[in-house]
């Protein structure tokens, strides 16, 4: 943990996407992937109604380690969304200075709508408690609160605890949707990846980051598709 | 096997009729008039009283009317109308003066007007869950609707979650608060927007390193506090200490207006100095302080006076336990009436004891310090002291746990056979004019302080140029930055390192966890007790008897690394008593200097306690009737020390026989020491004193007589060959793993403190030693050509700065 003493090229420092407010970057991309009904069946989750394709806002966040508590901040929020005619958003907002921290928490709060669906992988106890810390810090409305929230792990654990060696989303995918991860970063090297960048460090590992989420990302809807598609 | 009979002839004058504290003090005053060496009556005062505060909501004053408090002493309507000026509040009144009515009153009316909230800090959870307890039964007489919960290492996760929405008062820690409130504030951010009161009691048990950790904490508290926009008032509580107003101002960095007269009446309390009779003129030897004390304490329940004995270990709980219970406790059909009371019971039990003491069922507890804190246990008539509990404010505290409203109470102090309780009775009036001790903190003491300042920073970033208590933060962020747990950005200080920084922040510097003891007697698999690390090896050991309310349990088996001792009960006539023994050796001199003829060094140490095997001693006749071995590892601690040395040539110059250099190096110890713990800390258990060979070969303790005796490396007594290399040295070291800064301080003030310790020598107005210079000195030795003081004063003359 020591401080890189001298700065990256130029070159190696470049951070993908639009610099949409100091220090944060949005990528975002629209693809035509996977081919989700109007209506999501969301019974495995025991919830009473489907959910309109469009309400679910899939997020995932990369952050400076699993300590919790009031020290550990998002750095990334990855989110990824159906839109009208069917074709899958991804958005990434990277910070690369602490201050845009804030505009990270406002931009992803506008993403929000009052109807809006989560869905993550462990978001519940992980990523949406993390994000409640954060926007209390900054002395912003928490935008989370309140809105249902799918969180396919717990789903995942009833019907393959004990089937797979464990639950982990890198299993679930290969399991239920075939992925195969080439050249990917694990997650729990993000944090350094950003750490190092942050103290004048190259991006490379950053970009590396931004693969692995936006593969986490599109991971979790196919989790999420794959498990509405058992109930039929 | 009981060699004492059940009952004394010459003792029938003393139980004649039932009397109070003072026909027992007159009875036992005038029966064992030469074991009374001091005698004296703290007179009693009448009640001052107040009307309930107007300011009062209905349902809370009906409240009090209908559990019989139609008015306030005096103290407590003070302090009513101190915290309704919006001031920083310290009550320090005796025990069971109704101390915590002080601040029930304006935190539950704040709490039914204005939805405020409340956090109380104990020290321990069994007097937080008293509290609760206590606002639950008055919010249950008023329909009060006011919520209150304990929120500490036992609150279950599921719960955790309803207390910080829905707590009016929660009542806590300061641990919990350091590693779980203060990390998560955010959790409890609702809580924190609309918090008022800040209720911290038993501070003078925050004093030390314990104490400064507690007040930085306090700083953070006070930055959250900050950041949701509340300053909430403090209200204090304190038992009896010399400087009430100025530590709790020291704790919360605030001006506090203290309330000292308390206006709940006592009666009158006498005071009784015992010295045990001396059995052996030849040898000089006395009774023990434990037959003494057991004796008392029997006289005292059978005049039917309800009793409480404290002794110093748990060993020796058990002990006067069982005594007591082989009287009283005779007929197994009929309810006990002698109870054990100390740390190590299951939570369960402890409450158990405290109902049935408060219930009035018991006639005699035996405890130890556990009951000096506010646990509620009712009132009581007579407490006896088996052995000088180590300061005058303690003995106080004990003192003031007998005293009825309008009844005359006794408190005897039993002398053991202890240098310093010897000193103590030959001198009354040391005790009796005594100023009670001051509790001192050093909040920026600079390990401390970068502790606390790495988990403030965890909570909230450092901004420009803010400070931290009373200093600016700035160079200690440098520190973090390096690090790499902090990150600079523009004028912010932020958190970046995975790590939980309060974690690895102890407020008690206790390490290691507890031990449990499981009895296996008959198959079964029963955890009864638990044992702190440190108390595990002097009570555990393979071989040891664990009293459990006087119940006999062997150690069959202790599993170290687990933790763990599995016992069965058995049947004997004796009891074990470990025997052990500390020993220094020097690692690492970071520096040394000349100090007149000799040097002072600064650097790492290694202190070893080692407890190489037990004794085994009946019941009643106390003879030792065996020893047996242990086998555990040493107990060993890295840490830093300052050390002074004279070197041979100058030793055999000044002193004519080797064991005055001794005793002087132990009076030149004692000295130090307490000139050291007022300049660095202040709590004499922080700061460790020894004497021992500069190699570490040898060490001296004092023996009964008082005087200085080499032993060995196994801790048995040796001597020195005359041609045997002699360089006494005093060490002053760190009583905590990797030392706590005070080390090199008091390197830089070396000269200081031998200067003042001669003049704290030379201005004490003893004559040969006592408690305050060159510590406690035996009648035999006043008399002496060479007094202690006079060799203590020699040592430290020579390292006196030329």
């Amino acid at each position: 943990m020591q401080a890189v003493a001298q700065r990256a090229p130029a070159s190696d420092r470049m951070i993908p996407g639009s610099e949409i407010a100091p220090g944060l970057f949005l990528v975002e991309a629209v693809v035509d992937w996977g081919r989700p009904s109007a209506l999501i069946d969301t019974a495995f989750a025991r919830w009473e109604a489907p959910v309109a394709h469009q309400r679910l806002l899939h997020f995932d966040t990369e952050t400076t380690g699993l300590a919790g508590g009031t020290g550990t901040r998002a750095w990334m929020i990855g989110a990824a969304d159906w839109l009208a005619d069917g074709r899958f958003r991804l958005r990434q907002l990277t910070t690369t200075t602490m201050a845009a921290e804030t505009a990270m928490l406002r931009t992803f709060a506008r993403w929000l709508q009052p109807d809006t669906v989560l869905v993550s992988y462990n978001g519940k106890c992980y990523d949406s408690p993390l994000l409640k810390t954060r926007y209390r810090l900054a002395r912003l409305p928490d935008p989370l609160s309140g809105l249902g929230h799918l969180d396919l792990l717990h789903p995942v654990r009833r019907h393959w605890k004990g089937v797979w060696e464990n639950c982990r989303l890198a299993t679930a995918e290969r399991e239920l949707l075939g992925v195969v991860r080439e050249d990917d970063l694990p997650g729990s090297e993000a944090p350094a990846a950003w750490l190092s960048y942050l103290r004048g460090g190259p991006a490379v590992n950053l970009r590396r980051v931004l693969a692995h989420n936006a593969q986490d990302l599109k991971s979790v809807a196919g989790v999420l598709l794959h498990l509405a598609a058992l109930q039929r | 096997m009981n060699a004492l009979p059940d009952r004394y002839p010459s003792d029938e004058p003393i139980l004649r009729e039932p009397g109070d504290g003072r026909t027992l003090a007159q009875r036992l005053s005038k029966r064992f008039a030469a074991r009374i060496t001091g005698a004296f009556v703290v007179p009693g005062r009448e009640g001052s009283f107040a009307p309930l505060p107007e300011g009062l909501p209905p349902r809370l004053a009906q409240a009090l009317r209908s559990r019989g408090m139609a008015q306030l002493y005096s103290h407590q309507a003070e302090a009513w109308a101190a915290t309704q000026s919006g001031a920083h509040v310290a009550i320090v009144t005796p025990t069971a003066s109704g101390k915590s009515l002080c601040y029930t009153l304006p935190v539950l009316t704040a709490a039914m007007t204005q939805h405020a909230k409340a956090l109380y800090l104990f020290p321990t959870k069994a007097l937080a869950q008293d509290q609760v307890a206590e606002l639950l039964e008055l919010n249950q007489a008023g329909d009060l609707g006011v919520k209150a919960f304990t929120f500490d290492g036992d609150t279950p996760g599921d719960a955790r979650q309803a207390i910080r929405l829905h707590g009016d008062i929660v009542v806590s820690n300061p641990g919990m608060l350091h590693q779980a409130i203060l990390p998560h504030h955010t959790k409890w951010a609702q809580f924190f927007e609309n918090l008022r009161y800040v209720v911290i009691d038993e501070v003078h048990t925050y004093r030390g390193v314990f104490g400064s950790h507690v007040a930085n904490v306090i700083r953070r508290l006070k930055r959250v506090c900050a950041f949701y926009g509340v300053t909430p008032q403090f209200i204090l509580c304190s038992a009896t200490i010399g400087n009430p107003r100025e530590h709790a101002e020291a704790l919360i960095e605030d001006l506090v207006t203290a309330i000292t007269e308390s206006g709940a009446p006592t009666g009158d309390k006498h005071v009784l100095l015992w010295n045990p009779p001396v059995v052996n003129p030849d040898l000089g030897l006395r009774a023990s302080a434990r037959s003494q004390t057991n004796r008392i304490a029997r006289l005292a329940i059978k005049s039917g006076m309800k009793t409480l004995v404290f002794a110093q270990s748990r060993t020796m709980v058990e002990v006067l336990t069982k005594y007591l219970k082989d009287v009283f406790d005779n007929d197994p059909r009929k309810p006990a009436r002698i109870r054990a009371y100390r740390g190590g019971y299951l939570p369960k039990e402890r409450r158990a004891a405290e109902r049935e003491m408060r219930a009035g069922s018991i006639d005699g507890v035996v405890s130890t310090s556990a009951l000096e804190l506010g646990v509620d246990i009712g009132s009581l008539d007579v407490v006896v002291l088996n052995g000088y509990p180590g300061s005058v404010a303690a003995t106080w505290q004990r003192f003031g746990r007998a005293g009825r409203r309008q009844q005359a109470a006794l408190g005897v102090l039993v002398a053991s056979s202890d240098p310093l309780d010897q000193y103590l009775v030959r001198h009354p009036e040391f005790f009796q004019g005594a100023p009670p001790e001051h509790a001192r903190i050093q909040p920026d003491q600079p390990l401390i302080l970068l502790d606390h300042i790495r988990c403030a920073a965890f909570e909230l970033p450092f901004i420009g140029d803010e400070m931290f208590g009373t200093e600016v933060a700035t160079p200690w962020l440098d520190v973090l930055g390096e690090e790499g747990v902090l990150h600079r950005e523009g004028d912010r200080w932020e958190w970046i390192a995975d790590s939980y920084p309060a974690i690895a922040v102890s407020l008690r510097s206790v390490a290691d966890g507890n031990f449990v003891v499981v009895d296996r007697t008959n198959g079964r698999q029963t955890i009864i007790a638990e044992v702190d690390y440190t108390a595990a090896p002097v009570t555990l050991y393979e071989g040891a008897i664990h009293m459990i309310q006087s119940v006999p349990y062997q150690v069959e088996r202790l599993d170290w690394e687990g933790r763990k001792a599995y016992v069965t009960r058995t049947q004997v006539d004796y009891y074990t008593d470990a025997i052990d023994y500390t020993k220094l050796k020097v690692l690492d001199c970071f520096d040394t200097s000349h100090a007149g003829c000799g040097q002072a060094h600064h650097g790492e140490v290694h202190v070893v306690r080692r407890v190489p095997g037990y004794k085994k001693i009946r019941f009643y006749t106390h003879e030792n009737i065996g020893f047996g071995p242990v086998n555990l590892p040493d107990q060993e601690l890295h840490t830093t020390a300052v050390w002074w040395q004279l070197a041979q040539v100058v030793l055999d110059t000044a002193f004519e026989k080797r064991h005055q250099a001794l005793d002087g190096f132990l009076g030149a110890a004692y000295a130090l020491h307490i000139v050291a713990t007022v300049a660095v800390m202040a709590e004499a258990r922080d700061l460790q004193k020894s004497v021992g060979s500069g190699d570490g070969a040898w060490f001296v303790s004092a023996d009964v007589t008082g005087r200085g005796q080499i032993r060995g490396a196994d801790g048995q007594p040796a001597a020195l060959a005359a041609d045997a290399p002699f360089t006494p040295t005093v060490y002053l070291y760190d009583a905590f793993p990797g030392g706590i800064g005070q080390s090199e301080p008091l390197f830089n003030r070396r000269e200081d403190l031998v200067a003042q310790s001669v003049s704290l020598i030379e201005r004490c107005s003893c004559r040969a030693g006592c408690p305050g210079c060159v510590g406690p000195v035996l009648a035999a030795d006043e008399d002496a050509a060479t007094t202690p003081k006079a060799l203590a004063l020699r040592v430290l003359a020579l390292l006196v700065a030329l």
